[in-house]
């Protein structure tokens, strides 16, 4: 009985302890959204008066232009990847298309860092006279959410019972009814978190955004380093845009966190 | 309705080869099973029928059709498989009207058809339920619904019933025949188990090692197999076959057990099989070389296991006979008349046996 209990006190420790520090760094930058400059200097202060200087500051500097353009490129990848990865998953998951390889290699291929592939997107924006646009950055990025959407996927596709999709061309289906009118309603929830998951993806990338369009087309992530300027880092108001750009992805998160862990271990490679 | 023929039809994977030279012609309105163990070839040529397996060489054909080259849709055929396949994310009704939306039927006109089908199978409760929601007879039900409202020319079935409870079963299966007794659509059943082939079909084809062993009526491929093999498969509990030499009606083991099978054409060595209702024990006071070692009630029968210096023997007997017939007790054995088959020992192929024509007594 008391060891019970000794044990369940030092997880609810645990707990705190790792949800405080979790949590701290987002305390933190709530707290430093509402303090003027000088209060910023003690970070310890915990009481004062808030001020909604930094808030006013950021949302007249065209931080939620930014913020819609984000969306709009988040929207467009996640459309474009999850109609395409979910007939990619289903090829894999079905006819074993490209073999293990193919799983491998698309994993593979999120170990390349950024910056490789960088330089050959600027390169073709630059030529298509597309450089500050958000369709460059729209398509690099595809490079990555595309395949992790895939990945997630596959296992869902995995999932469905190959007797369901004979059964409907029995029935008088074709192959892609079959696929459309069967198999893919089985794993809308899938498709459902691999399209909230690419979103974060794509919302989340600084590095494409900053180098395909850094000016007027700035994206969220690309605008709140804009705050690091020559005269220094206005911490005050930085924070503020950050809370806008975290505040989506944490609700989403909090929506798909059960098939997450699904989806990122589903398309692991068998043997 | 239509006639349905395999014409020399080979199936094999890379240098496997699961069907061979299937010949078979299947009338208009018949059902016909396919039986025998797994991997005999038998799910795969039901498949090939469906057009989900792909044909590596000969024709199939539905009626006047050539259908070996068509895809499943263009072939008119229905299939239950044995997970029912319900589709998960539609109600009963959607799941029972869902083949008529592939030929464009107007939704109404499809859902009160569905209604109808459901109605006519006792399902009209739940029309409204999905799938998880059903127990695994009415989810049977609900897969033999949707196969039955387009009325196609073939009904395919793939083990439907051996997700079921044994009385269950047994029930389905009653309600199966009837169905297709009054719907007159020619079917192919696909099953293991040799009781549900008997009792289902009035063709039954037997299949070993991707081959037709023999196929003919029940009644007929139970009294006359062709083979031990067939004869063994076919009956529960299984015929007892018996290596040794006959001589004057009197067949011996080569343990020295002899057993007395009356008139008997040939002699010499034989494999011979006798049914466990033709093995008739009797009670004897003396130590014989029969003994009782088990004894099984099924009710008004009881199987009897007899150890015959050392070869293990199944008899049916009626309970009402059982008098004297103990565990332990020693028994002697005789054989109905005219009802022991005969085999050739190193093939396996009938020999001889009841009922038989003249021109397969002898070889």
């Amino acid at each position: 009985m008391r060891d019970s209990r000794t044990l369940l006190a030092f997880r609810v420790a645990l707990l705190w302890a790792a949800g405080i520090t979790v949590l701290f760094p987002v305390v933190w930058v709530a707290l430093a959204s509402v303090k003027t400059p000088e209060q910023l200097n003690d970070p310890f202060l915990l009481t004062f008066t808030p001020t909604f200087e930094s808030w006013r500051n950021v949302l007249s500097s065209g931080i939620l232009a930014a913020a819609g353009r984000s969306a709009l490129v988040a929207l467009v990848t996640v459309g474009l990847s999850v109609v395409v990865g979910s007939m990619g998953a289903y090829a894999i998951a079905r006819y074993r298309a490209g073999g293990t390889a193919t799983r491998f290699g698309m994993l593979a291929a999120q170990v390349l860092p950024p910056a490789v592939l960088v330089f050959p997107f600027l390169t073709m924006a630059y030529a298509l006279r597309l450089n500050d646009t958000l369709i460059p950055v729209i398509f690099a990025h595809l490079s990555f959410v595309l395949p992790v959407v895939t990945w997630f996927l596959i296992g869902f596709f995995e999932a469905v019972p190959r007797s369901l999709e004979e059964q409907a061309q029995v029935d008088g289906f074709t192959r892609f009814q079959a696929f459309r009118l069967v198999v893919l309603p089985q794993v809308f929830p899938g498709i459902g978190a691999a399209a909230i998951f690419g979103f974060t993806l794509s919302w989340n990338d600084l590095f494409y955004g900053l180098i395909l369009a850094p000016g007027k087309a700035a994206i969220l992530p690309v605008a709140i380093a804009g705050f690091n300027t020559f005269r220094g880092v206005q911490i005050g108001s930085m924070s503020a845009a950050i809370l806008i750009a975290v505040v989506p992805v944490v609700v989403a998160s909090f929506f798909i966190q059960r098939r997450l862990v699904q989806g990122i271990s589903g398309g692991a490679v068998k043997f | 309705m239509a006639t349905v023929r395999f014409s020399g039809v080979n199936k094999s994977y890379g240098s496997t080869s699961v069907v061979s030279d299937l010949d078979l012609e299947l009338p208009d309105g018949s059902f016909t099973v396919l039986v025998g163990p797994s991997g005999c070839g038998k799910s795969t040529s039901l498949r090939m029928l469906a057009g989900l397996e792909p044909v590596t060489s000969g024709t199939i054909t539905i009626g006047d059709h050539d259908v070996t080259q068509l895809p499943p849709r263009d072939r008119d055929v229905a299939m239950v498989f044995q997970n029912y396949a319900l589709y998960p994310h539609l109600s009963v009704r959607e799941n029972i009207a869902f083949p008529l939306r592939a030929s464009k039927t107007p939704r109404t006109d499809a859902l009160r058809r569905a209604d109808e089908v459901a109605e006519s199978l006792g399902l009209e409760k739940l029309l409204a339920r999905k799938p998880k929601e059903l127990s695994g007879g009415q989810q049977q039900r609900v897969a033999i619904g949707r196969a039955i409202i387009r009325q196609p020319s073939v009904f395919l079935f793939d083990e439907p019933l051996s997700n079921l409870d044994a009385k269950l079963r047994v029930e389905t299966r009653t309600e199966l025949l009837q169905i297709q007794r009054r719907l007159g659509i020619t079917s192919v059943y696909v099953t293991h188990d040799q009781e549900e082939a008997m009792t289902l079909s009035d063709r039954m084809v037997v299949m070993r090692e991707g081959r037709t062993a023999q196929e003919g009526s029940p009644q007929d491929v139970y009294a006359h197999p062709v083979d031990t093999f067939v004869a063994s498969f076919v009956g529960s509990p299984k015929m007892n076959l018996l290596d040794g030499e006959v001589c004057d009606g009197i067949f011996t083991l080569p343990s020295g057990f002899q057993l007395a099978i009356g008139s008997f054409d040939g002699g010499g060595a034989v494999t011979i099989g006798v049914r466990p209702d033709d093995l008739v024990p009797t009670a004897s006071d003396g130590a014989g070389d029969a003994r009782v070692t088990l004894i099984e009630l099924l009710g008004p029968r009881a199987i009897v296991t007899i150890d015959a210096r050392g070869t293990a023997l199944t008899s049916v007997v009626e309970t009402s006979r059982l008098a004297g017939i103990t565990e332990g007790a020693p028994v002697t054995l005789s054989t109905r008349p005219g009802a022991v088959h005969a085999f050739d020992p190193d093939t396996g192929q009938r020999r001889a046996g009841p009922d038989n024509d003249g021109n397969r007594s002898k070889r």
